[in-house]
């Protein structure tokens, strides 16, 4: 892809404007300075890149529409949610446009009894639990954004959640999509049912990043809400305990829904700001979520308890109805926003370690943080060993957010070194790219390539992002090998 | 010197077909090999691959043999590659559930390696004790009944080591649980029959052993019956680990409710008492529409559940086929397959696994007549919004009933993928893809 040997002209600029504007009406494009500015960026504000348009398309056929437009243009284009990413995915690309789906955002089908929800990318996550809540049914990937972000993020992404220890994360509960592959053909890939036959090209779609396509329709499977939900809530002087109880509970036979550790530092930052009643002195608190049916949940419960006495628990208390539960994980899932209210500005990091490595890696970051001289907050998916290192700094102070990411980085070095990820649900897109080459050697990114070729053989779908270094379809001592159109192309069928 | 001297001198073992030795440890499959190599090592794996591309020779991987009539046959190959000697536990941190196979391993053997430390490789898949592998099994996707809580191997592989057609080695995905770096191309090996890469060694998650087991038997006087019960179970307050529905003929034969129209099969595992309370659920939202209730503990219920498992493959059929529907379609189905006279000269058995929308019918029948029960299973997978695939195909029918149906408007999509992992076709895409 050479998009910048195309001359763009401002008479190019216009005729492509308005070729979009008959397209899709005016109400869905943007092109003026200002209102562009919202797109700049995702979840992750310091990258900022202002694209030439955005649209706003209604349909399957409109955004195919678009993107064919952009084939014959060379423009790149980016599929966009709700733009809360958190490793500049949505990022735009410079002279591309953005695509954004917040227009598509209808429950297509709810059929409870095949328990599929059939939504469109605009989709809030949360909607989807709304839409079968009253019949006792549940979407379970609950990112901690589920009250803003999309489905369509949320498959590009992959994205997890506090309960998907015992749930998984997207991939298992998308069962189909439809997609607008980059030449704008149109494609499903699975469907309602639950399994399927073939290579599994759903599960190479779902956590691509908006690379491989845009996805315009999602088959989502709903679970039965549990009988039965008890939260315990430990409170440790350290936190390596509340680690050793982590492990120990999942060796024991139970998988809890989640498993949720925080720090000292967070949870003083979540007792200034919102007051969960979490003690300002423990080393480290930690919530247990234990769900099932009533009398699995009734025995679970006795026995997880002991298992935190026997690990140095100060303190153990289980909810007793559901506004005290609230109040447990109200602190928790204000985590974030609390750092931005003890700290001008801060650095959520995404890595991922074995449990038994806990220990280890706490006291690796504590170090860092204290050779940096930056405060590190930790709190962590701790059942999965997802970590969320919080790296707080002074925007202000000059050299300190590049003290922090620096430090930030250096924390994905550890995790890779006891052999976990450089990322575990925010995606690597254009923030982590730089870090590929720590998990995977060239080869291995060029296998990577090999899928996204087989989607993209132009290069045009959010370019610049994941990989590390560009790389076309044509790799040295590579054959190019021809590819298949869809048939439907082939008889000239327009989408 | 011959590419098949050079091959043979890449190993320390090989084993050239016909030479009279009897021991050599391969089953009777349908295509043939110039020379079976065992390579003991991943880098022995890609170097074999490395001049096989180069030279152009095609390669069949394979290693318990117990699923080569799974896909279309394989045309002669130069060289069939066996991973039986790739056969350890390469890693296991009990504490992080986690363990790292390779993959020439028996599936029943890595089960019994991790179960020494209280843990559980959750797939049940047909061929278990007959020696089906860890590399065969992931490739073929199999599972069994206890799919039905824990997923397929698809949900449970975290990251593989192989080797490409062109000889490179890769390690992608991870070792933990959770790891959204770059492309899920572990699960794209899940399914891919040996046609994208050769697996040296994968990793999975594990889960905790549960400490208490047991299966109950509910046979149905009629299918209206059974299907209510079933959607009551659905509805309930219930987690089985296996829910399987067996019609009229396996209920007898697999002596499960002998007579019996219908008969569901639970099983339950968790703690004594949740298990218990359960089964008591079960009991009440079922009192009046089952016929018969029996509960057993876990050796009274081993044989049936052991014919289960090898279902479809072990019932000597015309041909088995997998269908995957929508949760209500797969339970549906046994009644759709029953009345319908295209089905009426052939036996016909059917099992459905709702939970996770899988039918297994197995068709036994002459010529003609089974001919046109493969159409019908094709055309109502379709009508069903489902998809099919048959195996086993005996061989008088292999010409007319092909192991996949449609692949609906993914295929151009998988052939892509084909011809940018393997674009000289060294492991053989006929495995999936039809003749262009
Ligand atoms: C406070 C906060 C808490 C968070 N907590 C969590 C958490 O607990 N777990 C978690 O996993 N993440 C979390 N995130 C990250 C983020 O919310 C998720 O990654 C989410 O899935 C992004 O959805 P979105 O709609 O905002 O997508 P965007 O940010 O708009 O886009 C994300 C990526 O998806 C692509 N994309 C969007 N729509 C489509 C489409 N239709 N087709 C193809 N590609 C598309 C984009 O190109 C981009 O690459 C959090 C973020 C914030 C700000």
């Amino acid at each position: 892809m050479d998009s910048q040997a195309v001359k763009r002209t401002d008479g190019w600029k216009s005729r492509i404007a308005s070729e979009l504007v008959e397209m899709l009406g005016a109400g869905a494009v943007i092109s003026a300075d200002d209102e562009l500015i919202a797109y700049e960026s995702d979840g992750l504000t310091g990258y900022r890149v202002k694209p030439l348009f955005v649209v706003l398309p209604s349909s399957t056929a409109e955004v195919s529409q678009v993107v064919e437009l952009c084939n014959r243009e060379k423009i790149p284009f980016v599929p966009r949610g709700a733009g809360t990413g958190l490793s500049g995915g949505a990022l735009p690309s410079r002279e591309g446009i953005v695509i954004s789906l917040s227009r598509m955002n209808r429950i297509l089908d709810v059929d409870v009894p095949n328990r599929v929800v059939v939504v469109e990318p605009g989709v809030v996550n949360i909607s989807v639990t709304d839409a079968v809540s009253a019949e006792g049914f549940y979407y379970a990937p609950d990112p901690s954004s589920q009250i803003v972000c999309t489905i369509g993020g949320n498959v590009a992404e992959n994205s997890g959640g506090v309960h998907c220890l015992k749930y998984g994360v997207t991939t298992n509960h998308v069962l189909g999509v439809e997609m607008v592959l980059p030449d704008g053909a149109v494609v499903t890939l699975g469907g309602p049912a639950p399994e399927s036959l073939g290579y599994d090209l759903l599960s190479l779609v779902v956590g691509s990043e908006g690379l491989l396509g845009i996805v315009t329709k999602v088959f989502l499977r709903i679970i039965k809400k549990p009988q039965m939900v008890k939260t315990l809530f430990a409170s440790f002087e350290r936190i390596e305990d509340a680690g050793a109880s982590v492990s120990a509970i999942i060796s024991s036979g139970v998988i809890p829904a989640g498993m949720e550790i925080m720090d000292n530092l967070s949870i003083n930052a979540v007792e200034t700001t919102v007051g969960a009643g979490y003690p300002r002195d423990a080393g480290a608190i930690l919530l247990v979520e234990l769900d099932g049916p009533g009398a699995e949940v009734s025995a679970q419960v006795p026995a997880v308890s002991g298992i935190l006495r026997e690990n140095g628990a100060i303190e153990i208390k289980l909810a007793a109805d559901e506004s005290e539960r609230e109040l447990f994980w109200k602190g928790r899932k204000s985590a974030f926003a609390a750092m931005g209210k003890i700290s001008p500005g801060y650095y959520v990091q995404d890595g991922v370690i074995p449990r038994s490595t806990l220990a280890r890696v706490l006291g690796e970051i504590g170090e860092l943080g204290r050779r940096y001289g930056l405060r590190v907050a930790n709190v962590f998916h701790a059942g999965d060993g997802n970590l969320h290192p919080l790296v707080l700094y002074d925007p202000e102070v000059e050299g300190e957010s590049e003290k922090a990411e620096e430090l930030s980085g250096e924390i994905l070095r550890v995790c890779v070194e006891v052999g976990g990820s450089i990322t575990g649900e925010h995606g690597v897109g254009f923030d982590k790219k730089g870090f590929l080459p720590l998990m995977f050697s060239e080869q291995e990114i060029d296998t990577m390539n090999l899928v996204r070729c087989a989607f993209d053989e132009e290069g045009l779908c959010n370019p610049g992002k994941v990989f590390p270094t560009p790389r076309t379809c044509v790799e040295p001592g590579m054959k190019k090998p021809g590819s298949e159109t869809h048939p439907a192309r082939e008889m000239g069928e327009l989408f | 010197m011959s590419h098949v001297t050079e091959l043979s001198r890449m190993v320390s073992n090989f084993h050239v077909p016909g030479s009279g030795d009897a021991d050599s440890g391969v089953p009777e499959f349908g295509f043939s090999s110039e020379v079976i190599l065992y390579p003991e090592t991943v880098e022995e794996i890609s170097r074999i691959l490395g001049f096989a591309s180069q030279k152009g020779i095609r390669v069949f991987p394979f290693a318990g043999g117990t699923k080569l009539f799974l896909g279309n046959p394989v045309g002669a190959v130069g060289a069939a590659l066996s991973l039986r000697r790739l056969g350890r536990v390469l890693f296991h941190e009990p504490s992080d559930m986690v363990s790292t196979v390779e993959c020439g391993m028996e599936v029943r053997e890595f089960q019994n390696a991790v179960g020494c430390e209280n843990q559980l490789f959750p797939v049940d898949p047909p061929g278990l004790n007959s020696g089906a592998t860890v590399g065969g099994l992931v490739s073929t996707n199999l599972c069994g009944p206890m799919s039905t809580r824990y997923g397929t191997c698809r949900e449970l592989i975290l990251g593989v080591r192989a080797v490409r057609a062109d000889g490179e080695i890769i390690n992608l995905g991870g070792k933990v649980v959770k790891n959204v770096a770059g492309y899920d191309i572990p699960k794209l090996m899940a399914g891919s029959l040996g046609t994208l890469c050769v697996l040296a060694e994968a990793t999975f998650r594990l889960y905790p052993r549960q400490p208490f087991s047991r299966t109950l038997v509910l046979g149905f006087d009629s299918h209206v019956s059974c299907s209510q019960a079933a959607g009551a179970i659905f509805a309930a307050d219930v987690v089985p680990t296996c829910f399987e529905i067996l019609d009229g003929r396996l209920s007898s034969e697999f002596a499960a409710a002998p007579g019996a129209k219908r008969s569901v099969l639970l099983k339950f595992d968790s703690f004594e008492e949740a298990v218990i309370e359960q089964i008591k659920q079960v009991r009440e939202i079922t009192s009046g529409k089952s016929a018969s209730f029996i509960e057993m503990g876990d050796e009274d219920s081993k044989e049936l559940w052991d014919s289960v498992r090898e279902f479809p493959f072990s019932s000597g059929a015309s041909f088995s086929s997998k269908l995957t529907l929508p949760v209500t379609a797969s339970v549906e189905i046994l009644s759709d397959i029953e009345s319908d006279p295209a089905l009426s000269g052939v036996t016909v058995r059917c099992l459905s696994r709702p939970a996770r929308g899988v039918a297994l019918v197995s068709v036994d029948g002459d010529g003609e007549e089974a001919v046109r029960a493969a159409r019908f299973l094709e055309n109502l997978a379709d009508s069903l919004g489902g998809r099919i695939m048959f195996s086993g195909i005996r061989r008088e029918l292999r010409e007319r009933i092909k192991a996949w149906g449609s692949f609906g408007e993914a295929l151009f999509l998988m052939k892509n993928i084909k011809r940018r992992f393997d674009p000289g076709d060294i492991l053989p895409g006929e495995k999936i893809f039809d003749a262009d």
